[in-house]
């Protein structure tokens, strides 16, 4: 695999994430030339000259399409409901897409920007019960559906404001602790206002007719997730998203390079939030029901041992992460009954977890890059001394 | 004889009831090369943090290029045209060399806000950026992480990503603090080429007191937190005040 | 609302806020010394819950109890420090990433051994009760928290301004470089004060067990966000700061409780959001950039 990946630099063939270049070639492969590294995952590749001579620019566009390793796992995807008719693997998979949207909607926050929010919940709970309470009102139509998903953006960009106002301006220790506080308000809201939602309890919803399929519901995730996956690269590729990259290398630096931080961080902000909104809609139409489980700070620590672990800074990382423990926690949970520690699987994630940032930032897919961090740890944004806190 | 391009007026700031910074009032005139020196503490880090924003004056002004930008935030400043170094490298240590230079091209150009794909304007960008570290020697490292270069040529970096800024006053924070000796001679050379490009006005706070005389038209003398005296770099070597004050605690 | 239930209230609160000082205060101290955020913090604090019930439950001792979960917040505190956090000084955001891990593993340690439902943990027959002055109720487990509290800030505040390691501590807070420049390890001082905040935090989650009548899993993350808020509103790094900020959460929280106990939490979200907006670093907060 690591072979596969990492092709000799005459070709055109890019690497998943962070690294594109759009269409300039790739740093010279370790190996080939020891004096010169690789930078570790999430970061600007090399810009070399472009190394397709002859094709023009539409050619080039098309290769920045499809190219590499992702295309041949969607292709795959796609040809599954031929291969096998489970239900339960559909269901799986849904999932795994579904909460890989999510950690990669983490993912723009935590490993391009170098923001930790432990409030990232609020927004995929949000969609959820906005997408659940209007389809219980009014019907399983598919106009209906599309309110849901412009209310969500809507709400998703007020709350990023408000919430962004408050807590942007203070260190990034304070901004996790009150977005923690944040989510918590809002899970509190969603338990105790049990006229919209009906509390713990939470209730059912009728989905639109079209998506009761289990292999069309299918399609419908996984092209959702094939959309975000470029829209969200494209926004990192754009000169927003290289800003952002600045911001978490050297925050102080990109303020004195003339860039509002501030600002950039609220566009993070937006940006993840309604991802992560979008998310929440695919989950409460998945299951056809909210409860305030979808509010759960539960779920914003798993986003962030989902993205690690998988590999911060590579928005793929996200769906190998949320593909890992998806994938554990259906086998093991069948296991637990065998082996009672196994229902505890989140804890050998957890350590797993510990083991990656201190050793291995690049979490797994920076493992297969070649990038085991020599530096551990300070892998991480450094510009943050504790004299400038 | 112009405005001044930077000027301050009591210029204080205090920390725990000390004045780091005492009442300085300087003109700087526009194209011109001012050391500034003084003994270790005497504020002149402080005095640039005061200048690029990164801190608030107790009291005092500051005015650049006739307009007041006491309050204004770190990064209106260099947007209007003030670029910093600082003691302490500070570059974005991940990026490649060329990104590093590209992003402050980027951000000249006012281009934030496009959530498009960047590859579009991109390569003017990449390819000034390039030319921009062509300049400073810097051409042939421009694929490695900024951590990865030697101590020297990261300064070099900086002083790239503050022109690629097309900072009209550069305020160069010890730019050879610790450089290998064989590395000086490059930064002199650079700083040499900038003074002779007439173009910017250049602010340095440094303790190689040769190379402060032969490039500087200005020298401005802090101690304590205050000016003890500013003008022609020989009538400043020869007072009799600063001698006593400065030289005599200064390791040379 | 009557006197009787004013009274009432204020002791509840009160001594609701000296629970969350302990863990406050404890989490205010590691930031202002190290610069560490601790997101294990509340874990400590439910383990020193959990301990307590282990050691009452078999020696029937609630001193016992207490101490012990002292004795465990010091040592997991120590252990953790020495293995994780210690790695990461000065790397704020890998300083969260990694004491969240500790959490999530420390919880789903208990999760594994105590299983995921709230164990019972009634309070100890001696301080079970209360007194009843006129019209006045006073719980006297209330009462004992309070006094616990106080003399734990008390005692914290006199280690901090009479001793030389506090003299040494409130230096580091102010400047850890002068610290280390005059010879002074400043790596063991931060072991010792992280020790030490640890076990104030479990001393706080043993005390707190009795008072909600059970102790699970979740306890700590519930407390620690109270905390936070506690900083957020203090400040970081001032005890005094804590202190005072434990109170006002404590109150508020108690009189919300009694008008619309789903607006508790709310009400303190509310405070913190205020606190912010007017002074972004807290009331007694240092660190002014």
């Amino acid at each position: 695999m690591a072979r596969f990946l990492r092709k000799p630099d005459s070709s055109e063939v890019r690497l998943p994430g962070a690294e594109d270049a759009g269409d300039y070639k790739e740093g010279p492969a370790r190996t080939e030339s020891p004096a010169r590294t690789e930078p570790p995952a999430g970061t600007a590749a090399p810009h070399g000259r472009a190394k397709v001579p002859g094709l023009g620019r539409p050619g080039r566009e098309v290769l920045l399409w499809v190219s590499g390793l992702p295309v041949l796992v969607v292709l795959i995807l796609a040809v599954l409901p031929l291969l096998t008719s489970s239900y339960a693997l559909f269901n799986l998979m849904d999932q795994i897409l579904i909460l890989g949207v999510f950690a990669m909607s983490y993912d723009i926050l935590l490993g391009y920007t170098g923001i930790v929010s432990f409030g990232h919940v609020l927004f995929f709970g949000t969609g959820a019960y906005t997408v659940a309470i209007i389809l219980k009102h009014t019907g399983p139509g598919l106009g209906f559906l599309l309110l849901a998903v412009f209310g969500t953006v809507l709400i998703s960009l007020v709350i990023s404001l408000v919430i962004g106002y408050l807590s942007l301006r203070v260190k990034d220790v304070y901004y996790a602790m009150i977005t923690l506080a944040f989510a918590e308000l809002f899970a509190i809201i969603a338990e105790k206002w049990r006229g919209a939602t009906n509390g713990a309890d939470g209730f059912s919803f009728r989905i639109p007719h079209f998506l009761e399929d289990p292999i069309l519901f299918y399609y419908f995730i996984l092209v959702f997730a094939v959309l975000t996956v470029i829209l969200v690269r494209r926004f990192i590729h754009s000169p927003t998203g290289r800003v952002l990259l600045s911001i978490r290398e050297n925050e102080k630096r990109a303020e004195f390079l003339g860039y509002n931080v501030i600002r950039f961080k609220l566009i993070s902000t937006l940006v993840a939030g309604v991802v992560a909104g979008l998310a929440g809609i695919a989950w409460a139409l998945q299951q056809a029901f909210v409860s305030t489980g979808v509010m759960a700070t539960d779920k914003t620590i798993d986003a962030l041992l989902i993205t690690t672990i998988g590999g911060s800074g590579t928005l793929y990382g996200a769906f190998i992460g949320s593909g890992l423990t998806n994938f554990a926690s259906d086998r093991l949970s069948s296991l637990a009954e065998h082996y009672p520690l196994l229902q505890r699987w989140h804890l050998i994630f957890g350590l797993l977890y510990i083991l990656i940032v201190l050793f291995f930032p690049g979490g797994i897919l920076g493992f297969f890059r070649g990038k085991r961090a020599g530096k551990g740890a300070r892998g991480y944004r450094t510009g943050l001394q504790k004299g400038q806190r | 004889m112009s405005e001044p391009i930077i000027r301050t007026e009591q210029l204080t700031i205090n920390f725990g009831g000390q004045a780091a910074v005492d009442q300085v009032s300087l003109d700087v005139a526009a194209h011109t090369f001012t050391s500034i020196i003084g003994p270790n503490g005497a504020g002149k880090t402080t005095f640039f943090n005061l200048l690029s924003g990164e801190l608030q004056p107790s009291a005092g002004k500051i005015f650049f290029k006739g307009q007041e930008i006491t309050r204004l935030p770190a990064h209106e400043r260099t947007r209007r045209g003030l670029g910093r170094t600082f003691q302490i490298t500070n570059v974005f240590p991940h990026l490649t060399v060329r990104e590093n230079v590209r992003l402050a091209v980027q951000a000249r150009a006012g281009v934030h806000y496009r959530l498009l794909r960047h590859h579009r304007k991109y390569r003017q960008f990449a390819e000034k950026a390039e030319d921009l570290l062509e300049s400073v020697y810097l051409g042939d490292k421009m694929d490695l992480p900024a951590q990865a270069l030697a101590h020297g040529d990261k300064r070099k970096l900086e002083l790239a990503i503050i022109l690629a800024l097309e900072a009209e006053v550069l305020l160069l924070d010890e730019p050879t603090a610790g450089m290998a000796v064989e590395e000086v001679p490059g930064i002199l050379e650079l700083l040499g080429q900038l003074k002779a490009g007439g173009e910017h006005t250049i602010l340095l706070v440094e303790h190689k007191l040769d190379m402060v005389l032969s490039l500087s038209d200005t020298l401005v003398v802090l101690v304590n937190g205050r000016l003890l005296a500013a003008g022609e770099p020989r009538q400043i070597m020869d007072n009799d005040t600063v001698q006593a004050a400065y030289l005599g605690g200064m390791p040379l | 609302m009557g006197m009787a239930t004013f009274i009432n209230l204020t002791v509840n609160g009160l001594s609701t806020g000296m629970m969350i000082f302990l863990l406050a205060s404890g989490l205010s101290l590691i930031f202002g010394l190290m610069g560490v955020l601790n997101f294990a913090h509340g874990s400590l604090f439910m383990l020193g819950g959990y301990t307590g019930v282990v050691v009452f439950a078999h020696s029937g001792s609630f001193i016992l109890a207490l101490v012990s979960a002292m004795l465990v917040g010091v040592s997991v505190g120590w252990v953790v420090e020495r293995l994780t956090v210690r790695r990461v000084y000065g790397n704020a955001i890998a300083q969260i990433l990694i004491t969240t891990g500790v959490m999530i593993v420390l919880n789903e340690l208990v999760k594994a051994v105590f299983g995921p439902d709230i164990i019972a943990t009634p309070v100890p027959p001696l301080l079970a009760g209360s007194w009843a002055i006129g019209s006045v109720i006073l719980i006297k487990y209330r009462l004992f928290t309070l006094a616990v509290g106080l003399v734990v800030a008390v005692t914290v505040h006199l280690l901090l301004t009479k001793t030389r390691l506090g003299m040494v501590v409130r230096a580091g807070v102010e400047n850890p470089e002068m610290v280390q420049a005059l010879g002074i390890n400043i790596r063991q001082v931060f072991s010792l004060v992280f020790a030490f905040g640890a076990a104030l935090a479990a001393l706080g989650g043993v005390m707190m067990a009795p008072a909600v009548g059970a102790v699970n899993p979740d306890m700590g993350l519930q407390n620690q966000m109270l905390a936070f808020i506690v900083v957020v509103i203090g400040g970081m790094g001032s005890f005094l700061g804590s202190a005072l900020g434990s109170i006002l959460v404590g109150l508020a929280g108690a009189y919300t409780a009694w008008f619309l106990p789903e607006a508790s939490l709310a009400v303190n979200v509310l405070l913190m959001a205020v606190v912010l907006l007017l002074r972004p670093n807290g009331l007694f907060g240092m660190g002014g950039e």
